[in-house]
């Protein structure tokens, strides 16, 4: 499998203390860049993975990758959730 | 606010259980012998699942110790700055417990440590200190 | 890994991968903490922080190190921090002074020797090289990489001194990709806490057992140093966004994109970097992932 894959895109989102903003919101924006800075289409996200889980925090859903998908409008083959 | 106390659950009740008799029990395994901690339903050396208790001696020496000078919970903020320390027992087990009754400027990884039995609450619950030479 | 395994299996074309947490200014992360083991919640024993520093504290006994090698860490990964304007502590200058005016957390850890906690997201894209040849970034391919995991709480770990998932990852990284470790040009490494950075790179075989101490002093991973390590300024310094902290700068770099931090003559390397090293760790060094990265 030795360089068969790649890494072709990497989005950032603003990062320290930011008030106001639910994990969820993170997730979307750091995907939507993520998305825009490989410059792909948006269709062509088949598999959609939300590294970690945290307990959710006050007035704010649980993060999961379905969640992300419908909020990205996408409909994936694969869904996970997990580190590494 | 109050500390946290044990919670009781199918797999740790023995332990507790224990402690209200003032004794450090571990779950032996029937087939291997190995001393298992933390409890466990089936043995992780050899996979069967029949057990005894043994009693431990509360003789062991100090694995690695830390000192909390956050509170990370209320309950532990008159307490600090307190010792947690990881404590290898002679019958085998590492323990995951507090070193009490000691200045911590005299604590060092590999010294004797004995039980000592904290009666705060409604159980007690095994601690540690230096074992005199 | 697991965007590979789908990729390899023919489920999936791209792959995208999220991180997102209001770690800082929600309650997310108090809940976590206190929602921990109630059996070590009796003896006041919480969070992350404690269970690496009972590892750490161990290194000291086993090593000889401590925060006289850990303040090379923090001084060092900041040093990378003031020179990315995206880092948390950008503007933050950390001297040997300010290291050992730290405050305690949890003792042999300073507050330096701790992991920023941020507010934020990252995210990233895998995909076929095939795929990536005719996207517009310069390619950047996963070389290599291997997981490790040896999955015990500390009161049954024995690893936590080493070796722990890092050395059998990292030996699968390195024989995917066909190469040894002294063709790799930078490290990106989970750094949750100093000690996190010194064990790792101590069983990946930067240095033998006990070696650290000498290793990190002579300004080896800050820029300009031989090895250069964690250049966003990481987990400490730049900001936490989990292992996406350490691939995300390691693209980056491989992309020289990276402005005033990026490795090369910008920060006085002979040349650019082909091959960088990834870590990532969860757990109290309970799992491991090693990603061996290059630009093609």
């Amino acid at each position: 499998m030795k360089d068969k894959y790649a890494i072709v895109g990497v989005g950032y989102t603003p990062q320290g203390k930011l008030p106001g903003r639910s994990s969820l919101s993170f997730h979307l924006e750091a995907g939507v860049n993520a998305i825009q800075d490989a410059g792909i289409d948006p269709k062509e996200v088949d598999g959609i993975i939300c590294y970690r889980h945290f307990p959710p925090a006050s007035g704010e859903k649980d993060v999961t990758p379905y969640l992300v998908a419908q909020h990205l409008g996408l409909k994936p083959t694969y869904l996970a959730q997990d580190a590494n | 606010m109050e500390k946290p106390r044990p919670v009781i659950g199918p797999d740790n009740a023995f332990f507790w259980e224990g402690c209200k008799r003032r004794q450090l029990v571990f779950q032996k395994c029937k087939s291997c012998g190995h001393v298992r901690w933390p409890p466990a339903h089936v043995c992780p050396k050899c996979l069967e699942y029949d057990w005894e208790e043994i009693v431990s001696s509360g003789q062991g020496i100090i694995y690695s110790y830390v000192i909390y000078h956050f509170p990370y919970h209320p309950g532990f903020r008159e307490e600090l700055p307190y010792v947690v320390a990881l404590v290898d027992l002679m019958e085998g087990p590492r323990v995951l417990t507090n070193i009490i009754e000691c200045d911590s400027s005299a604590l060092a990884c590999d010294l004797p440590v004995e039980i000592v039995w904290d009666e705060e609450g409604e159980i007690p619950i095994p601690k540690f200190r230096l074992r005199k030479a | 890994m697991h965007a590979v395994g789908v990729l390899e299996a023919g489920f999936c074309r791209a792959v995208l991968i999220t991180y997102g947490h209001s770690a800082r200014s929600s309650d997310s992360l108090l809940k976590m903490l206190t929602s921990m083991n109630a059996d070590e919640a009796v003896f006041g024993h919480f969070g992350a922080a404690a269970g690496y520093a009972l590892a750490a504290r161990r290194a000291m006994h086993e090593f000889g190190t401590g925060p006289e090698t850990w303040k090379h860490i923090a001084i060092s990964q900041r040093k990378w921090a003031n020179l990315n304007p995206q880092a948390v502590t950008f503007c933050e200058p950390m001297t040997e002074e300010d290291y050992f005016n730290s405050p305690w957390v949890v003792e042999p850890f300073r507050r330096a020797d701790n992991c920023l906690i941020t507010d934020g997201g990252r995210a990233i894209i895998v995909t076929t090289v095939e795929r990536a040849r005719n996207l517009r970034h310069p390619v950047v391919s996963i070389m290599g990489m291997g997981m490790h995991n040896p999955s015990a709480e500390v009161t049954m770990a024995t690893h936590l001194t080493g070796p722990t998932g890092a050395k059998v990852a990292g030996e699968q990284a390195l024989r995917m990709a066909g190469i040894t470790i002294e063709e790799i040009d930078a490290c990106e490494i989970y750094d949750c806490f100093t000690y996190t950075v010194e064990i790792t790179l101590q069983d990946y075989g930067f240095f033998r057992r006990g070696e650290g101490r000498d290793w990190f002093s002579e300004g080896t991973i800050a820029p300009g140093g031989r090895l250069p390590v964690n250049t966003s300024g990481g987990l400490l310094s730049e900001a936490y966004q989990m292992g996406l902290t350490p691939l995300s700068e390691a693209v980056m770099q491989l992309r020289r994109c990276c402005g005033m931090r990026q490795l090369g003559p910008e920060t006085g390397m002979k040349k650019y970097p082909e091959i960088i090293l990834c870590s990532d760790n969860g757990g109290i060094l309970q799992t491991h992932a090693c990603y061996v990265l290059r630009r093609m």
